[in-house]
């Protein structure tokens, strides 16, 4: 059993949302509450434990980017999934910076709702063309602007440097770099021309689960990414002391 | 400046001073033995004439218009014969001349019969008589060739020592030689810096040709018809013919007061009533009368130069007068410099016209060859003030420039802010229009469709909700559009198809997906793009609502300029020349507007939407 959280400030649409839950018998409501400052009060308590916690964006005391990397700190393992009206790019894109790992739409039937919940519990992470082709874009161009001598260079440059990042560096740099893999790359590829996951696994020969799983472990990337390199401006802009100072002191 | 110009105006009052110093030197007298009288025979066309006559002889005098040969006889009763050898000094001789001393030749120049040749009397002649020769009575006898109005006679000559002669043929040497040697070296120096400036000033800023300051021009033209016009007192033999050469000669006078007029007025920018193009035009027409005068002049009518002389004045003096007059009461500082030099030249030349025409002195000297020198020094003092105020406007440009060029730069950036300001609000403007029409055409039409379905009570409850699911893709499409970057063809079926999919396999169609990457196409902007959404969407709606198919095909091909997206499915069909639905309407004039090619074939098992962008 999966016990979920539901924020949603609208008392309809949560309502629907947790019927949808607790209709399904894999899946537990944990609690449902409409605001930031009520979600992090039910996070702050260890007590409670949480695997899946659905967000809407645009909650009345804040954004639920805030609930997302709240819940994503506080309860490591859960898996947060944002209620979006349209699963615009420039939303789920952000969600995804944030930690959350799909997207749900508001119009879903109360089957879709429990089905979403359980395949991305079993590794699957939905992804439109558009938000793929943004988040290749958002990798490639990762790559060119981090990394242009390297690039230059060739892919065996690439490895070097990753693995020296490996070994605690990346602080006194850039943030460490996310790479994509030659597999994952042409995945995303076929996803933002139009193909499904069972013609891109074709294709691909592979399973439509590595396909799956290949997107879940990107936007999972993504996240770790970006919390790096918010890390890293704050340093640039002095918010935080740097690693290698922090060590020299 | 009244410094300067004070300096100025008391170096022009120091050089009249000295110039009326020299013109006075000629007339000193000293003690040596002048003779004055002479016992002359005169000779004109074949008649002979004898009379005692007084000295000096001035020939144009006494036989205007007359050329002829005369011999003059003077005695020269001396007690005391000297030891030494004496002078004799004529202050003037000619045209051409023999002079002998008690039958003795002491000295000759020139032809003697032949008219209009070689002119010796121009210069002072120092004679000298050799230790032996004189007695006490003595006859000096000279002969001379006198052309008509070439300034012929015989001066009265003086007679003594070395010691009493020589400075009075020095002093008149100094003036009548070097000082017209000087002038002629001034005025060539003059005139050719002056030529040099005129070429080389040229106003680079005009591209039409070369634009050089006609100011340079007329001084240089002033400084050498000056320079040849006293000049030729020192050629007794002109390198013309006599004919041609005197018509030189007058000419260049013309041509220096002409220049020298049009100098002053375009010195100073002339604006009077008197105008630049007047004088000019006058100027003009009195050089060309000119030539025609002086050779009247050389065929005996003397008259015809008088007038043209007097037509010189009526040109010069107005102008001259208006010139001082409007430099008196509201001149430049330069204008009131050239007034005063013009005014000064023209008492000169009134001094020596009344010298040479009305007084016939035989021997005097024309003071106006210095005087127009001050010319060439207010060309100095032009060419040094534009220098001047050429360095500080440089100076004056080179200080501001940054500031200038700074200036500019801010004027460009605010401009292309305003630009870019008007850019983005006319985006927005279009982007609001694209909306409200979005809105309009679809989200609008389906939720008043699903009002009437509510309100007529006939519909079910899965029709409403097919219509308000199909408003939510409509907006959900429309949101898809204005993310979708423009020309991305790929994007936009990709995105359709992600959107389509949940009817699609609910209609249990199945959908063969055949897209390829496919580079931006150029032509189509945003609107155009939610155009071709409209388009494909229509199709496809098509397809599920009416074709009853089982397969969808989805293609699309760049094909060299071209890019081809089709949609066939295998059901029903329809029949494509029957009055256009609705739908099909719409898609025709959305392939207009995006400027697409569409082609719908229909028959039983094949329906194919083609559209093609260019």
């Amino acid at each position: 059993m999966w016990r979920v959280l539901i924020v949603e400030d609208d008392a309809q649409m949560r309502d629907f949302f947790a019927a949808s839950v607790s209709r399904c018998d894999r899946l537990e409501l944990a609690a449902s509450m409409g605001s930031v400052g009520e979600a992090r009060a039910w996070l702050d308590n260890a007590k409670h434990h949480v695997d899946v916690v659905l967000v809407d964006l645009g909650l009345p005391d804040g954004s639920g980017l805030e609930v997302i990397r709240y819940a994503r700190q506080l309860h490591p393992e859960c898996e947060p999934l944002v209620i979006s009206m349209f699963g615009d790019e420039d939303n789920v894109l952000a969600s995804i910076e944030a930690g959350a790992l799909g997207y749900i739409h508001k119009d879903s039937t109360p089957e879709n709702v429990a089905e979403t919940i359980l395949e991305m519990k079993q590794g699957a992470s939905p992804i439109s063309p558009m938000i793929a082709r943004r988040v290749l874009s958002k990798y490639l161009s990762m790559h060119a602007t981090r990394w242009p001598a390297q690039l230059q260079q060739g892919p065996a440059a690439l490895k070097n440097t990753a693995s020296a990042m490996g070994d605690g560096q990346a602080g006194r740099n850039a943030p460490e770099p996310v790479l994509l893999s030659g597999k994952e790359q042409e995945v995303l590829e076929l996803i933002a021309r139009g193909f499904s996951y069972a013609e891109t696994a074709r294709l691909q020969g592979v399973s439509v689960h590595t396909v799956r799983t290949h997107i879940k472990s990107l936007y999972g990337k993504l996240a770790v990414h970006s919390k790096n390199e918010a890390v890293y401006e704050a340093v640039k802009l002095g918010l935080l002391p740097s690693y290698s100072s922090g060590r020299a002191n | 400046m009244p410094h300067c110009s004070s300096g100025f105006l008391s170096f022009i009052r120091l050089l009249g001073v000295s110039l009326w110093w020299l013109a006075m030197v000629s007339g000193v007298q000293a003690a040596p033995l002048q003779l004055t009288t002479a016992q002359a025979t005169i000779e004109v066309d074949g008649k002979v004439q004898h009379f005692e006559a007084t000295l000096p002889y001035v020939w144009d005098w006494w036989h205007r218009g007359a050329r002829g040969h005369a011999e003059f006889e003077m005695s020269l009763p001396l007690q005391d014969i000297p030891k030494e050898p004496w002078f004799l000094y004529f202050l003037r001789l000619g045209n051409a001349y023999e002079v002998r001393l008690n039958g003795a030749l002491l000295d000759s120049n020139g032809d003697l019969k032949t008219f209009d040749r070689d002119d010796y009397g121009q210069i002072p002649r120092l004679i000298t008589i050799p230790v032996g020769l004189l007695r006490q009575d003595n006859l000096i006898q000279v002969r001379i060739r006198a052309d008509h109005a070439r300034r012929a006679g015989v001066a009265s000559p003086w007679v003594g020592s070395h010691a009493e002669i020589l400075p009075l043929y020095d002093a008149a040497y100094l003036q009548r030689v070097m000082g017209t040697r000087v002038v002629v070296i001034v005025s060539l120096l003059v005139g050719t810096i002056a030529l040099a400036l005129w070429w080389t000033q040229v106003n680079p800023t005009q591209p039409s040709g070369k634009q050089r300051d006609p100011l340079y021009l007329y001084a240089a033209l002033a400084e050498y018809f000056w320079s040849l016009r006293v000049g030729s007192v020192l050629l007794e033999s002109p390198p013309l013919s006599r004919f041609w050469w005197d018509i030189l000669f007058i000419e260049a006078l013309g041509i220096w007061v002409a220049s020298m007029l049009m100098f002053s007025a375009l010195a100073v920018g002339w604006r009077g009533r008197f105008s630049v193009v007047r004088l000019q035009r006058a100027l003009a027409a009195l050089l060309i009368a000119g030539i025609g005068c002086a050779v009247a002049a050389q065929w005996g009518y003397r008259g015809w130069l008088t007038w043209w002389y007097a037509g010189l004045g009526v040109v010069a003096l107005p102008f001259v007068a208006l010139y001082c007059w409007s430099a008196l009461r509201n001149g430049s500082h330069l204008h009131r410099l050239v007034a005063a030099a013009l005014a000064f030249n023209l008492l000169v030349g009134v001094r020596d016209w009344a010298v040479f025409r009305v007084q016939m002195t035989l021997g005097g000297n024309t003071l106006m060859r210095y005087s127009s020198v001050v010319f060439g020094v207010l060309l100095a003092y032009i060419v040094f003030t534009r220098f001047r105020e050429a360095s500080a406007q440089v100076r004056y440009l080179l200080s501001t420039m940054a500031l200038q060029v700074a200036a500019k730069e801010q004027e460009l950036q605010s401009s292309y802010e305003r630009l870019e300001l008007l850019a983005r609000e006319q985006e927005r403007v279009n982007e609001r229009t694209r909306i409200l029409r979005d809105l309009h055409d679809g989200v609008g039409s389906h939720i008043s469709a699903a009002i009437r379905q509510l309100q007529s009570g006939r519909a079910s409850n899965d029709e409403v909700l097919h219509t308000l699911r199909d408003s939510l893709d409509q907006i959900k499409l429309s949101i898809d559009a204005m993310h979708l970057p423009a020309g991305d063809v790929t994007g936009l079926l990709a995105n359709l198809r992600y959107r389509l999919e949940p009817k699609l396999q609910a209609a249990d169609i199945e959908l063969l997906w055949d897209v390829d990457l496919i580079d931006p196409v150029e032509r189509l902007d945003t609107v155009g793009m939610r155009h071709l959404q409209f388009m494909v969407l229509e199709s496809l709606s098509n397809v599920l609502q009416h074709a009853h198919a089982s397969t969808l095909r989805i293609e699309a091909r760049a094909q060299g300029r071209w890019v081809v997206v089709r949609i066939a499915d295998n059901g029903v069909g329809y029949d494509t020349t029957r009055p256009l639905r609705k739908g099909l309407l719409a898609l025709h004039e959305r392939a207009k507007t995006i400027g697409a090619a569409l082609v719908i074939r229909s028959r039983a098992g094949e329906t194919v939407v083609e559209i093609t962008l260019a």
